[in-house]
């Protein structure tokens, strides 16, 4: 029984890891120019698909795929802030316009994928391990697949850590944040930090994306599923400003489903989840696991 | 006056040309675009291969078969739409799909209000002739229920699972499927044990598997679509929990092994087409649908559209193209036999109950036994 409960927690644990992944590109945007881009989870549906056609159809190597898919998506980051966030800016456009704009092409980017690849799901090819291998500690299994996104959750952590506290590209991207204007009176080039917000947080998510493919396939419901939901909820519960929390809630937020499965039922595992999720955000909007709002 | 006279008899003479060379125009709506498009290109396809023979052979009675293609979306109402425009704008002598079954429920009084037969390839019991009445509505391949009868059957008589636990999805195929296991498994006086949901989309199964195995199940039961199959039997197998599989019919694709192919090894699947059976009549249509696209493979709905398409031949030779007649034609006397073996309407109005129960080797799915 209690390898049961550990087992589940492992398992849920892992899967919560994936929602506060792509958590971190809604944190990183937020935190940046304070934005909510809800084709956030695309760029994990467009990473996965491009490394795919790299890999197994072009047959470029695993270097070389990965490589040009960040590439593609750091140019499609470009894009986003130079035909959807200037443009809107400019025409005096804010916050909302830009969710509507961005919620529009998350489904402009899912119908397009219908279009060129069909909607079945491709089977990811095996660069981080067999979908089968394990590893096995005291009789709990953790698929070896995980082990790579806490290696990258872990990389990812420090990066950005480092990027906003110790950099002068960190400070300026919350004096832009803050104040766009004053920012720019100071001397910062806007348009770098903006454009620099928008690459980082769609590769943060093009990688999330590459990761998270051997589990989630690839497949439509990288850009669509559930996953970029959680992922928003992931991001909720760290106060869309801390991306520790983020991780943190994602991975509180598998734990609850797991256990309500194992203990409750699998049928309402995600009305009690989501109960749960609504309830905490009611008592604490400004995310139970912000502990450092102002400053991270 | 002559000239006049000479215009108007060759015009009469061209209308009647046109007459009777006018092809017979039949509706095939599938889904092409949204999450369903690889369905439309199996159907259309499968239907294409059946038309060009048919009009190579001579056609019907000396008139060619055409095919009028709509896209439904794999959506109720697009569905809807093109099927108005089909019968009453185009005027087709029959309508072939809407291959979704929420589709067919939704759009088949059309086909009853224009007297015109609607041949479906979709497979939810719950169109059944006992639950919907319409006379214009058939079934060109074996209904959901009559698989989940066969696996249950085979669940427990072959592989001698006594404590089944079932893991199911929450679409209608997949509640549908659960509701017939529900019934079946008690008329061999055995017990589910256990019945673990996994939403569409899901991708960690640990917790139904342990519930699963907490109520000692001896055999894992899938009703679920692809992905997930594929999710069950990958964590499955990591838990190291040794139990027979057998999965329903979206657990005997290649949608399914592609996305598992290690952990799927072993797994039982009832399937409605298997490329590899060695019946002539499945090999014959196998090498002539790969001859004429390509290479490709063909899959169940192709062989279930393709079949229909001889069926309707048959009827328009027989009856012609009067909707009424056809559909009588089809509901009592149509017998024909196709690439699905005998195909004849049963009091479903489903023209075929045969299935496979096969097993996956990590390469082909290997046929154990073809039930009919």
């Amino acid at each position: 029984m209690l390898q049961d409960i550990l087992q589940n927690i492992v398992s849920g644990a892992s899967i919560g890891a994936t929602y506060g992944l792509v958590g971190l590109g809604v944190v990183f945007l937020w935190l940046t120019i304070s934005r909510i881009n809800f084709a956030n989870i695309s760029s994990a549906m467009l990473g996965a698909y491009l490394f795919y056609s790299f890999y197994t159809q072009l047959n470029l190597g695993f270097f070389i795929s990965f490589v040009l898919s960040i590439g593609v998506i750091a140019l499609y980051g470009l894009g986003l802030r130079v035909f959807i966030y200037e443009p809107i800016r400019k025409r005096g456009g804010g916050r909302l316009e830009f969710v509507v704009a961005t919620l529009m092409l998350c489904t402009f980017w899912l119908n397009l994928i219908i279009v060129v690849y069909g909607a079945l799901p491709k089977p990811f090819p095996p660069v981080f391990g067999g979908s089968n291998d394990f590893i096995s500690l005291g009789g709990i299994r953790i698929p070896s697949l995980y082990l790579n996104i806490y290696l990258v959750i872990a990389i990812l952590m420090v990066f950005i850590y480092f990027i906003l506290n110790k950099t002068l590209i960190g400070k300026s991207f919350r004096a832009a944040a803050q104040n766009r204007e004053a920012a720019a009176l100071m001397g910062i080039d806007v348009k770098v930090t903006t454009s620099l917000s928008f690459i980082m947080a769609t590769v943060v998510v093009g990688i999330a994306g590459i990761l998270l493919a051997p589990i989630y396939f690839v497949s439509l419901e990288l850009g669509g599923g559930s996953i970029g939901v959680k992922g928003f909820a992931s991001a909720v519960l760290g106060g869309l400003t801390n991306p520790y929390g983020t991780i943190l809630g994602g991975i509180s937020l598998g734990l609850l489903e797991n256990f309500s499965t194992l203990y409750i039922s699998s049928t309402y595992r995600d009305i009690i989840s989501f109960s749960v999720l609504v309830a905490v955000l009611i008592l604490k909007p400004s995310g139970i696991f912000n502990w450092k709002r102002k400053k991270i | 006056m002559k000239l006049n006279k000479v215009l108007v008899v060759a015009m009469v003479m061209l209308i009647g040309v046109a007459a009777l060379g006018a092809p017979i125009k039949v509706a095939l709506v599938a889904p092409f675009t949204g999450l369903g498009s690889i369905l439309g290109d199996y159907i259309k396809m499968g239907a294409q291969l059946a038309l060009e023979e048919i009009n190579a052979a001579g056609g019907v009675n000396g008139d060619k078969l055409e095919m009028i293609v709509y896209d439904d979306a794999a959506n109720p109402s697009t569905a809807a739409n093109v099927i108005r425009r089909a019968l009453f704008q185009d005027n087709v002598v029959a309508v072939f799909g809407p291959n979704m079954s929420s589709s067919v429920i939704g759009v088949h009084q059309l086909a009853q209000q224009a007297k015109v037969p609607m041949l479906v390839g979709a497979t939810s019991p719950s169109f059944r002739y006992s639950v919907i009445p319409n006379d214009f509505l058939f079934r060109l391949r074996a209904d959901d229920k009559v698989k989940v009868i066969q696996l249950v059957k085979y669940a427990v008589e072959v592989l001698g699972i006594e404590k089944p636990g079932i893991i199911y999805g929450s679409t209608d195929y997949c509640i549908a499927a659960l509701e017939v296991a529900k019934e079946e498994f008690p008329k061999y006086g055995i017990e589910i044990v256990a019945m673990e949901q996994i939403k569409e989309g899901d991708k960690d199964a640990t917790g139904q598997l342990l519930k699963l195995k907490n109520a000692g199940f001896d055999g894992l039961i899938g009703l679920t679509h692809e992905s997930e199959a594929a999710v069950s039997v990958n964590q499955l197998r990591q838990l190291q929990i040794d139990v027979p599989i057998i999965g329903f019919s979206a657990w005997g694709v290649p949608a399914f092994t592609d996305l598992a192919p290690e952990a799927a090894v072993g797994v039982y699947s009832v399937q409605g087409f298997n490329p590899v059976d060695p019946d002539p009549a499945v090999q014959a249509f196998v090498e002539a649908y790969k001859a004429r696209w390509d290479g490709k493979e063909p899959s169940d709905p192709a062989q279930a559209y393709y079949d229909g398409m001889y069926l309707l031949a048959d009827a328009l030779r027989n009856v012609g193209t009067d909707g009424t007649k056809l559909a009588e034609y089809l509901a009592n006397e149509a017998r024909i036999v196709g690439v699905q073996g005998e195909l004849k309407c049963d009091e479903h109005h489903n023209f075929t109950n045969v299935c496979l129960i096969s097993q996956f080797d990590g390469k082909d799915w290997q046929i154990i036994t073809k039930l009919y």
